[in-house]
């Protein structure tokens, strides 16, 4: 197949468009939810600014300053790769048929 | 004057200049002006990307939020991290695999209407234009403290002002974006160095950053304020507890019950519609590349702020002990107070590695400060040059006319921002914001969020959405968001001003809203399952594979080829 024969059927990129759409809402209410999250612990709960980790931090100022941030980059990560996995195995593949074809010889 | 730090400076520029001139576009094409050919690898285009990102806002002002309002202002790097992972999740990929040049550009071809491109490139120019003003303030200030003379004169203020913006107006009108991103990808680079320079030489002078945070947490945190002529502390009262100070390690120094909310909610959603940083993404070979992009940036991000974070509070513990026996420091503080929260990594440059160390951290100052009126620059570029100049002004324009159009913007732009900046009193205004530097540009956020970031989310994940609904859309989120920050202006002080003053809790859900209503009620394009397949598909990313592949497969066999003796050629 020459480089220019690449195509996506708009059944193809609806199915993956909606996969896609799942991946990312549901990522981003995880991400909301814990952003979120770190705030509101403050007004509920006073352990969360009055309590001491590591020498001196509050568990909210070590959330606040550095457990979001690596988070962030997790959950970034598990959604990019979960992502490009779905559009790899459900774009760009050969058709079926062409595949059964092929698979049933001569 | 340091003359150790200025050295430093200029020879700093100097490479600058000489990488942009080597690596500027050779032909005069818009794709290699706007987008560098669209070939930038993944790490280059995280690093300009943060090197873009991480402006004066980042780099002085997150300190300087930290070290003003403790807790309250950390979460002002909390929201600047956290913008990047809607863009990862709805916008990177798509977006890139649409192509195009700028956010309008895309807006008006998505959705098949000039009257949308028009309309984005009015917001875009105003959100340019909200985030150029504050870089041009934090090239001031570091230019104030770092040489403290001006030329012709000037203040040493408006000095800085107009050498910063007349050194990168030149840089990027010469160097275009494939000059830009190496810039902006160095410029990143220098400035994690001069963070991570300053955290070792804190931590090696024996500085605990959880013992720190430990001793703030509980004192009242004051701020200076002017007095019948003369600057005297005043304590920073709670928001959160009536008749209580505030305090370092708690929240209620700058926001209330939902300013916190309201804070993130508006960086984090006005990332999205930051042009200049958007722009970047059309510069990345495929839209899988754009995706993983983020994720570099994300990590890079989180190192940056944790540091930024870190250097703030060691600012709040360090500086107060540091003041006796240093006349330059009492000149810069009130009570161990400094008078301009921004100034927190320059005198700890200073305390840390004297006058180099000034000269270090105040180049890394310039540096993001330039890196991101860079980016701003050739955005607004983008959408003058492209938008407006080749699609409206000048339809049979050729390449090199639209080049120059983009270069005469670039110059316009800079020197609106220039004069705007000129007009601010930094010192006037600091005891109104936890940092001006970090204040005003979360209004560019707030514009963003509100007015571009609705309308490009629908574009992008809803298939109904109509250029009438994005005009309409755009229009209330900007209104909305333009109409809260000036009612929170003029609120000053109250309890409402600073959730009035990050508007896009209310204003991005009203603009979504009409823009889905008027939507609803107009026609949807005629071939919006052709525009889907380019948005959603990944057969432009496979093609542009392949050809890699079989560009480096050819590189290797002509090689091989070329080391065979019977090769006769």
């Amino acid at each position: 197949m020459e480089p220019a024969d690449e195509h996506d059927t708009p059944a193809e990129v609806d199915a993956t468009f909606r996969t896609q759409r799942r991946i990312a809402v549901g990522h981003f209410l995880v991400f909301v939810g814990v952003t979120v999250a770190v705030p509101t612990l403050t007004l509920v709960l006073d352990w969360w600014s009055a309590g001491r980790l590591l020498g001196g931090f509050s568990p909210n100022f070590l959330m606040t300053a550095l457990g979001l941030y690596a988070f962030f980059f997790l959950l970034a990560l598990a959604a990019a790769t979960l992502a490009t996995a779905v559009e790899a195995r459900m774009l760009g593949q050969p058709s079926e048929s062409f595949s059964d074809e092929a698979d049933e010889g001569p | 004057m340091n003359a150790g730090g200025l050295v430093v400076l200029v020879a700093l520029l100097g490479l600058v200049t000489a990488a942009a001139f080597a690596v500027r576009p050779r032909g005069a094409s818009t794709i290699d002006f706007y987008l560098a050919g669209q070939r930038v690898g993944v790490v280059t285009n995280a690093c300009a990307i943060c090197g873009d990102y991480f402006s004066a806002a980042s780099f002085l002002g997150v300190a300087a939020a930290v070290y003003a309002s403790g807790l309250d202002g950390v979460w002002y790097a909390t929201g600047f991290a956290a913008g990047f992972v809607p863009v990862l999740l709805f916008v990177a990929a798509p977006l890139r695999r649409f192509g195009e040049f700028s956010i309008p550009d895309f807006l008006g071809r998505r959705l098949g209407s000039e009257r949308v491109r028009l309309a984005a490139v009015g917001v875009v120019q105003v959100v340019i234009l909200s985030y150029l003003v504050p870089q041009a303030v934090g090239g001031g200030i570091t230019w104030q403290l770092l040489v403290g003379w001006g030329l012709a004169g000037l203040s040493p203020y408006a000095t800085g002002i107009l050498l910063s913006t007349t050194v990168i107006t030149a840089l990027v009108a010469f160097g275009g974006m494939r000059g830009t991103t190496w810039t902006q990808a160095a410029q990143f680079l220098f400035l994690l160095a001069a963070l991570l320079w300053l955290a070792a030489v804190a931590w090696g002078t024996g500085f605990s950053y959880p013992q720190a945070v430990g001793e703030l947490a509980d004192q009242p945190l004051h701020h200076p304020v002017t007095v019948d002529g003369g600057m005297r502390l005043q304590v920073e009262p709670s928001r959160l507890e009536a008749d209580q100070p505030a305090r370092f390690g708690e929240p209620g120094a700058r926001y209330g019950r939902l300013g916190q909310f309201a804070l993130v909610a508006t960086l984090m959603m006005g990332t999205a519609g930051l042009p200049h940083v958007m722009n970047r993404y059309f510069t990345s070979p495929t839209g899988t590349a754009a995706r993983m992009t983020t994720v570099w940036v994300l990590g890079l991000a989180g190192v940056f702020y944790a540091l930024a974070v870190m250097l703030g509070t060691a600012a709040r513990a360090l500086i107060p002990d540091a003041v006796a026996g240093r006349p330059w420091l009492e000149e810069l503080t009130v009570d161990g107070v400094l008078r301009v929260p921004e100034h927190a990594l320059l005198v700890l440059g200073r305390l840390h590695g004297a006058a180099p160390g000034l000269g270090f951290v105040a180049t890394g100052a310039l540096l993001a400060v330039m890196s991101t009126i860079a980016g701003l620059l050739l955005a607004s570029a983008a959408s003058w040059g492209h938008d407006v100049y080749e699609r409206h002004v000048n339809p049979m324009a050729t390449q090199a006319q639209a080049v120059r159009a983009g270069r005469v913007a670039v110059v316009v732009a800079a020197a609106v921002s220039a004069a705007l900046a000129l007009a601010i009193q930094p010192e006037a205004l600091s005891a109104l914001f936890p940092s001006i530097v970090a204040t005003m540009v979360t209004w560019a956020f707030a514009l963003a969020g509100s007015a571009l970031t609705p309308v490009l989310l629908l574009s992008i994940w809803w298939r109904d959405m109509t250029g009438a609904g994005a005009v309409a859309g755009m229009l209330v989120g900007a209104v909305t968001a333009v109409a809260m920050v000036a009612a929170g202006g003029a609120l000053g002080q109250g309890d409402m001003a600073p959730l009035l003053m990050t508007p896009t809790l209310v204003a991005a859900p009203l603009a979504a809203l009409t823009a889905v209503v008027v939507s609803r009620r107009t026609d949807v394009r005629v071939d919006a399952d052709e525009v889907w397949l380019r948005l959603h598909g990944t057969a432009a990313d496979r093609q542009a594979e392949r050809l890699a592949r079989l560009t480096i497969l050819g590189v290797r066999d002509q090689t091989v080829l070329g080391r065979r003796p019977w090769n006769g050629r």
